[in-house]
């Protein structure tokens, strides 16, 4: 092993040669990520795009393009605005829900008090439960004969009889929505939290001592420093929720009489069942594209905040 | 083989295969010797290489023994065909299934060359040119060792794409001891049987008289079909091309449902959130009279651990209407071969040994999925070792199919919304009249 091999001489010149302009050399080091992302991420985009254009189904193996012909069917087709405005409802209501809890409990744990540390890291426990543990117990939880809401609400006098929450119109929505806000809470409050920290002590400090009252502190200098926390808080979740998938999926499958049909479990349906790929394929279209409106709407109102402030 | 090792060595044979295994894997090296050791078990001196290889794609059914013993037992019969086992998602997991199965066979590259599939697929696998049709190779007067329901719906445009494999159907769970207190007599009517649960829920003998399935879920159209069948109704008309579940026989069977919960209330409101599992564990914890549910259920109700009511459960075929007939839906799989596959005879011959009466009894006895051939249903062995199957024998000989249209897919999605929509709100004859028109368009 040892001493037996010498390092031959080696002639340098030659790698000047093969060196890139260092211009390049962050272009070439980016292009694995590039790729990676583009064929994964981008390249299943435009194909779904597409798709959307024609008339595809492994049933029946056609394969033409059809133009527009799936997005006229999809603006005539009732179910897919019942989706559309179940999936709507379901990101306004749970992402306002959460943005107002999420912040209440940020508020309290920017405070200072004993526990705090234990409290933090308890809190994020719902948030880390995989999406199909937390449907299966909301599914207890609200079972309509032996859960236990319908027990206590029974006992505190607040329903004459059991109510069947996922199994009627009225109530599967909500009871989802429900799931939902409890599951997702804490990441806003996560978010929020972090936010109200970088809102300098020195200007709270200040108002306390001109004897400002915690109600006008919150209004006048933590809520519009907040703004930007909360838009873009705000804007991820609306998005994450506008997905939903795996609550409906696991506890009502878009039922009952299509209560809680949302766009994603429809599009799974369409594609996975039906094997309609060109049809499934504008349903998703048109979330993505929902989606973006969203995203646009958030942009919007973040920009303006900005423009104000600086 | 991969695949085939990959399954416990639970077979009766497993010492057996252990032993060709590796005959294959020493050919090489010391091939006259373990050729000596191979035709010391009867083996014919054929070499691996020199089978005909096919493919085998199936949901993984498993009992005492699963299906990778079952294809290496095969394996073991003959030494022309050689079959090596691609294993799907359990049945539990039929959409998983089927995608896998789709995507496979939609390669039209002949792989899997046979596949078992649910009664449902039959239709959309034939019209799309997957399915091989097996007219030439089992011919009419063969097909009447079968049950004559799944016949039918191995039948599509007039030609048998698919092999009869077990047959499974929806069945009467009823409580013998409350029925002999209410009356002694199992009903045959609805509406006997809506009055027999009522009078035992009011005695307080049971908080729920009867028990289905109303989830939004395929589920709910295999308790559609039955109850709609069982008044002469029907989803599809005789020729297929149209509905007719906007009909008044099938309008007053969707009303019974409905009624089950609303007016006779002898079902909860809960039944329109169940699906099989929901509903099946209510009835075995003793708070039930009567349910609907699949043959799965009874060795569950007679497993003390699993169950209060062991001994005390019977089944029997569904309740009709007056002047109806009982009707059970047809589950159950089926046995398929690839319209592409490029060794058609080994794939026949491997479809006929798996639907043979030695198969379909070894997999009544080790795996519980019962015949879809009449006569197997008097084995001595089956009578001792399963005997509440020989007591479904009348439940399958009815068993009706879900419509056999190749858009089956769109048809029970359909389907499953307006009956969800007409059970939740009662407007029955409007949401049905509405899938008609719908369904007409899907199948037009």
């Amino acid at each position: 092993m040892n001493g037996a091999i010498t390092v031959p001489a080696v002639d340098r010149t030659p790698k000047a040669k093969w060196a890139l302009p260092s211009a390049l050399w962050p272009w070439l080091l980016l292009l694995p990520a590039f790729l990676s992302l583009g064929s994964v991420s981008f390249y299943p985009i435009v194909n779904g795009v597409y798709l959307s254009f024609t008339n595809r189904s492994l049933i029946t193996q056609d394969n033409d393009f059809v133009g527009l012909a799936n997005y006229a069917q999809l603006l005539a087709d009732p179910p897919f605005w019942n989706a559309w405005w179940h999936t709507i409802w379901f990101t306004a209501v749970s992402t306002v829900l959460e943005t107002l809890i999420g912040l209440a409990m940020a508020l309290i744990l920017c405070e200072t008090f004993a526990g705090r540390g234990i409290v933090r890291a308890a809190m994020l426990v719902p948030w880390a439960m995989p999406t199909v543990v937390t449907s299966k117990m909301f599914g207890w939880l609200f079972d309509g004969q032996h859960g236990i809401i319908n027990f206590i609400l029974l006992h505190l006098g607040l329903i004459d009889q059991n109510v069947n929450w996922y199994g009627s119109p009225d109530t599967a929505l909500t009871t989802i929505i429900l799931a939902d806000v409890w599951k997702t809470t804490p990441f806003m409050a996560l978010l929020l939290l972090t936010g109200l920290q970088t809102v300098p002590k020195s200007l709270i400090e200040a108002a306390r001592m001109d004897g400002a009252k915690a109600w006008i502190i919150f209004w006048n200098i933590r809520l519009p420093l907040l703004l930007p926390t909360l838009l873009i808080a705000g804007l991820f979740r609306a998005l994450d929720a506008f997905r939903v998938f795996d609550l409906v999926y696991v506890l009502t499958g878009g039922g009952p009489a299509d209560s809680t049909e949302t766009l994603s479990t429809l599009s799974y349906k369409v594609l996975f069942s039906t094997l309609q790929f060109g049809y499934g394929s504008a349903v998703s279209t048109a979330m993505f594209i929902t989606e973006g409106l969203i995203a646009v709407v958030f942009c919007l109102f973040l920009i303006r905040q900005i423009r104000k402030t600086t | 083989m991969s695949d085939i090792k990959k399954t416990p060595a639970s077979s009766t044979a497993a010492g057996f295969s252990t032993m060709l295994d590796r005959r294959q894997l020493l050919l090489g090296a010391v091939g006259a010797a373990t050729l000596g050791v191979a035709s010391g078990f009867g083996m014919r001196p054929t070499r691996a290489a020199d089978r005909t290889e096919i493919s085998f794609a199936s949901a993984s059914f498993f009992g005492k023994e699963g299906l990778g013993d079952l294809v290496k037992a095969y394996n073991e019969s003959q030494d022309r065909i050689m079959v090596k086992f691609i294993e799907l998602p359990p049945p539990s997991s039929s959409t998983e299934v089927y995608q896998g199965l789709v995507q496979q066979l939609a390669r039209r590259n002949g792989t899997p060359d046979v596949f078992t599939q649910d009664v449902v697929w039959i239709a959309g696998f034939a019209s799309a040119g997957w399915a091989l049709p097996l007219d030439q190779y089992f011919p009419k007067e063969k097909r009447g060792d079968y049950f004559p329901g799944t016949v039918a719906a191995c039948t599509y445009d007039e030609k048998l794409t698919a092999l009869p494999w077990f047959v499974d159907s929806g069945m009467f769970y009823y409580r013998k001891d409350l029925v002999e207190k209410h009356g002694g007599k199992v009903p045959e009517t609805w509406d006997d049987m809506a009055t027999m649960a009522a009078a035992a829920q009011k005695a307080g003998d049971a908080k729920f008289g009867y028990l289905w399935q109303g989830k939004q879920a395929e589920v709910l159209i295999c308790d559609a079909v039955e109850v709609i069948t069982s008044n002469g109704g029907s989803i599809l008309s005789a020729d297929g091309k149209s509905s007719v579940i906007g009909d008044k026989a099938a309008v007053e069977a969707i009303q019974f449902l409905y009624d089950t919960i609303n007016k006779t209330k002898i079902s909860p409101q809960n039944v329109l959130s169940w699906d099989e599992e929901p509903s099946r564990q209510p009835f075995t914890s003793g708070e039930a009279m009567f349910m609907r549910n699949w043959s799965y259920v009874y060795p569950i109700a007679q497993d003390p651990k699993a169950s209060h009511v062991v001994d005390k459960v019977a089944v029997a075929p569904l309740p009709h209407f007056a002047g109806g007939k009982s009707s059970a839906c047809l589950g159950g799989y089926q046995l398929g071969v690839n319209a592409n596959s490029k060794k058609r005879e080994a794939a026949i011959e491997f479809l006929i040994w798996m639907s043979s009466p030695e198969t379909q009894t070894r997999l009544a006895l080790n795996f519980g999925l019962a015949p879809s051939r009449p006569a197997i249903f008097q084995d001595a062995k089956l009578k001792a070792e399963q005997p509440f199957m020989a007591s479904l024998q009348n439940v399958f000989t009815g068993a009706t199919p879900r419509p056999i249209t190749p858009q089956y897919a769109k048809v029970t999605l359909a389907l499953q919304s307006s009956i969800s929509k007409a059970l939740v709100s009662g407007n029955v004859q409007a949401e049905l009249k509405a899938a008609a028109e719908q369904i007409n368009k899907i199948i037009a």
